[in-house]
């Protein structure tokens, strides 16, 4: 399928914001970084982040009006016709996001995003009365569309989402043995498609769909280690497959899946570094993390704050450890910063660090509760 | 995508050997840098040693072996001072480099233990324990004499929290999912109050050029708590129209200073602050007569603040 949008100008675009980050960075000169400006035309409207923001924020409170006026006109014609014309009013919003909006250079610029979400919601939500399968694989088929032609990353999530769903469901439904097997369904088909993904980014035919094979890897490294993961395999068994264990009893196979939460994690971590895969190594740590939790949550000795004591120190103490270990460059990695991430703000981080900690650290006479309460809900009054 | 960027523009003669032979190594992947996993390791470290070490504290309060955990964090806490200190760079108005690449944990340790320490002794001895709130005045000043001694924008944020808490505005994240974090009556007038004050010495202290790089984590604060209290009042108070007219000039100052900071983020909030006033003042007038006028209007306006946004993009275009 192709994109909706020219590679030489995505490309283009892709290139001025990573020639950007080396020209904020000091890598090059203002006077180089104008050349390269002059010569990388993009012709797209891609505003800043947080504009889109709110260009996205905007968009949707608009199209909840185009809605209200379209389905209030309709409201007469019957449920059946309804979902009919609630297909045809996404389809006509995938058409109009092409025409009024792609075709004037917008490229995901908050208003897309807006329209293209609406879109795949209506064109789904018209087979609402078809039963779960169907509407798992019109999810699939919708979310995929969308993520190769728009290159939209949310919407990749949403499509590898609604496979895993569906495959679950589809399992769940046949029963016995098939439930069973579950995880390992998970873990072979993942575990496929994270190497078929590998493969496939090297080709440069896929250059436009990098960004989206990079959450598509992630996300299959996360479901793998989750369908593997005791805490979740065990927690699923008791709460969808009527599992009743008495104290003392286990879930099938555990001491396969006790492996699983320790191995995983471990291979991820080696191959993160074997290979410096930036990707593997960040999900390693974010699984490390779980595997603790899991252990912790059936072998807790019913002292939390010493836990969170120990475990805090030992992860500074081995930041530290490695930080100075970094202290020359060692096989490839580096401690220092090479290019300024998008989110690596200090202003952000400061916002993080306010609403973590100032909780823990400062107790205030929080005496009198209610009356004032009304803030929240001040946004809803805006939709209809 | 990228990857193969340092290569063609080099071809292109657009960047020198020195720089492909410094860029490319970067881009594909052969020097990978863990700055940020590290940063967020120390970060996550930080916070669950202090986490626990807070709980610690008030739960076994009074027990033996407490003492001697206290005075271990007393002894923690002036190690992480002796080592601040001692790498310190002398203060400057600027931005400061921090001498080592863990210098700001450190900081931000010493900071958290020091408080959990002052917590326990008022705790214990029974000091100001008639009026707790004054302890958080005492934490506020303590954190932003560090912020800027040592140029730490997180402890300015706790700081600033600590302030705002002093005034019984809770500014922590559970009172944000809740919207419960102006707790007792008419404290949005305090709120409004108190940002609206805090704003003028942030933009006092930007003149002077003390630390203008802090102005960002001010404004962002006091247009958060000023806008959260002004639809606050715009709901609870009879006198709502004078809280839309509040919002409409918190609004425009708001889009001042994000076309002066650059900031787009102060643009967001004033336009989702004025939609809620507006949308609740044609609530409280035009529309109770004729709600169908609901779609048109949500279509009319925001496709309208669209258009605009789009028409003059130039306008909010960040120039680097």
């Amino acid at each position: 399928m192709k994109s909706a949008y020219s590679f030489d100008a995505v490309y283009n675009l892709f290139l001025l914001k990573e020639t950007k980050r080396w020209f904020k960075h000091g890598l090059m000169d203002r006077d180089q970084h104008d050349r390269i400006k002059e010569a990388y035309k993009t012709p797209f409207y891609h505003p800043n982040f947080v504009i889109r923001i709110v260009l996205f924020v905007a968009t949707a409170l608009a199209l909840s009006g185009v809605t209200g006026v379209f389905f209030l006109v309709l409201a007469d014609i019957g449920e059946k016709a309804l979902y009919v014309a609630a297909i045809l009013y996404g389809i006509g919003s995938f058409y109009a996001l092409e025409k009024l909006f792609i075709r004037n250079n917008h490229y995901k610029s908050g208003v897309t995003e807006a329209v293209m979400y609406h879109a795949c919601g209506f064109t789904i939500g018209g087979f609402f009365d078809m039963g779960t399968i169907v509407i798992l694989v019109i999810c699939c088929v919708v979310f995929t569309f969308t993520a190769i032609r728009y290159l939209d990353l949310m919407t990749t999530l949403a499509a590898l989402g609604s496979l895993a769903g569906l495959l679950f469901y589809q399992f769940y439904q046949w029963g016995g043995i098939f439930q069973q097997i579950i995880p390992f369904l998970f873990i072979v088909s993942f575990t496929v498609i994270y190497f078929f993904t590998k493969y496939v980014t090297r080709k440069p035919s896929v250059r436009l769909w990098r960004n989206n094979l990079l959450v598509v890897e992630s996300v299959s490294l996360l479901l793998v280690y989750l369908a593997g993961n005791y805490l979740v395999v065990r927690e699923l068994s008791i709460a969808l497959m009527g599992v009743v264990l008495t104290p003392g009893q286990d879930i099938p196979f555990a001491f396969l899946f006790y492996g699983l939460t320790v191995i995983i994690p471990v291979t991820y971590l080696y191959f993160g570094i074997k290979n410096k895969d930036i990707v593997l190594l960040r999900i390693s740590l974010i699984v490390v993390a779980a595997s603790v939790f899991t252990f912790k949550y059936y072998y807790n000795f019913g002292h939390p704050e010493i836990t969170l004591t120990i475990a805090g120190a030992i992860v500074l103490l081995v930041s530290i450890a490695v930080l100075n270990y970094l202290k020359i460059k060692r096989n490839g990695f580096t401690r220092e910063l090479l290019l300024t991430e998008k989110w690596g703000a200090a202003n952000l981080e400061a916002f993080v660090v306010s609403q973590t900690m100032g909780g823990n650290t400062i107790k205030t006479d929080s005496g009198f509760k209610g009356g004032g309460g009304t803030f929240g809900g001040g946004g809803a009054s805006g939709d209809f | 995508m990228t990857k193969e960027v340092p290569r063609e523009l080099f071809d292109k003669g657009l960047i020198t050997e020195d720089q492909f032979n410094k860029i490319e190594p970067i881009v594909t992947g052969k020097i990978v840098s863990v700055f940020y996993e590290l940063r967020s390791l120390l970060y996550l470290g930080v916070m669950l040693f202090t986490g626990g070490v807070g709980i610690l504290i008030y739960q076994n309060i009074g027990e033996m072996g407490h003492v001697l955990s206290i005075i271990t964090l007393g002894i923690l806490t002036v190690v992480c001072f002796w080592y601040v200190f001692r790498h310190s760079v002398r203060y400057t108005n600027g931005p400061v480099k921090a001498p080592t690449p863990y210098y700001d944990y450190i900081v931000l340790l010493g900071s958290l233990l020091f408080i959990s320490v002052q917590g326990y002794l008022q705790f214990q001895f029974g000091w100001l324990d008639q009026n707790l709130g004054w302890s958080t005045l005492v934490t506020a000043t303590f954190f932003f004499y560090i912020a800027y001694r040592f140029d730490h924008l997180g402890i300015l944020s706790l700081a600033i929290t600590a302030l705002a808490s002093f005034w019984s505005i809770q500014l922590s994240p559970q009172k944000w999912y809740t919207g419960e974090f102006f707790t007792g009556t008419h404290l949005y007038i305090t709120a409004i109050i108190f940002s609206t004050v805090l704003t003028g010495i942030a933009l006092a202290l930007e003149k002077q050029s003390w630390k203008q790089h802090f102005t960002f984590t001010y404004l962002n604060f006091c247009l958060l708590i000023f806008f959260g209290g002004s639809i606050t009042g715009l709901f609870d108070a009879s006198a709502w129209l004078l809280y839309v007219l509040l919002i409409y000039g918190g609004s425009v100052f708001a889009y001042y200073q994000a076309k002066q900071k650059k900031s787009f983020l102060f643009l967001l909030y004033a336009f989702l602050a004025t939609y809620i006033a507006t949308t609740y003042f044609f609530a409280e007038t035009i529309f109770k007569e004729a709600e169908e006028l609901w779609f048109f209007y949500s279509i009319l306006s925001c496709g309208g603040f669209v258009y605009f946004i789009v028409k003059y993009r130039n306008h909010f275009t960040q120039h680097p």
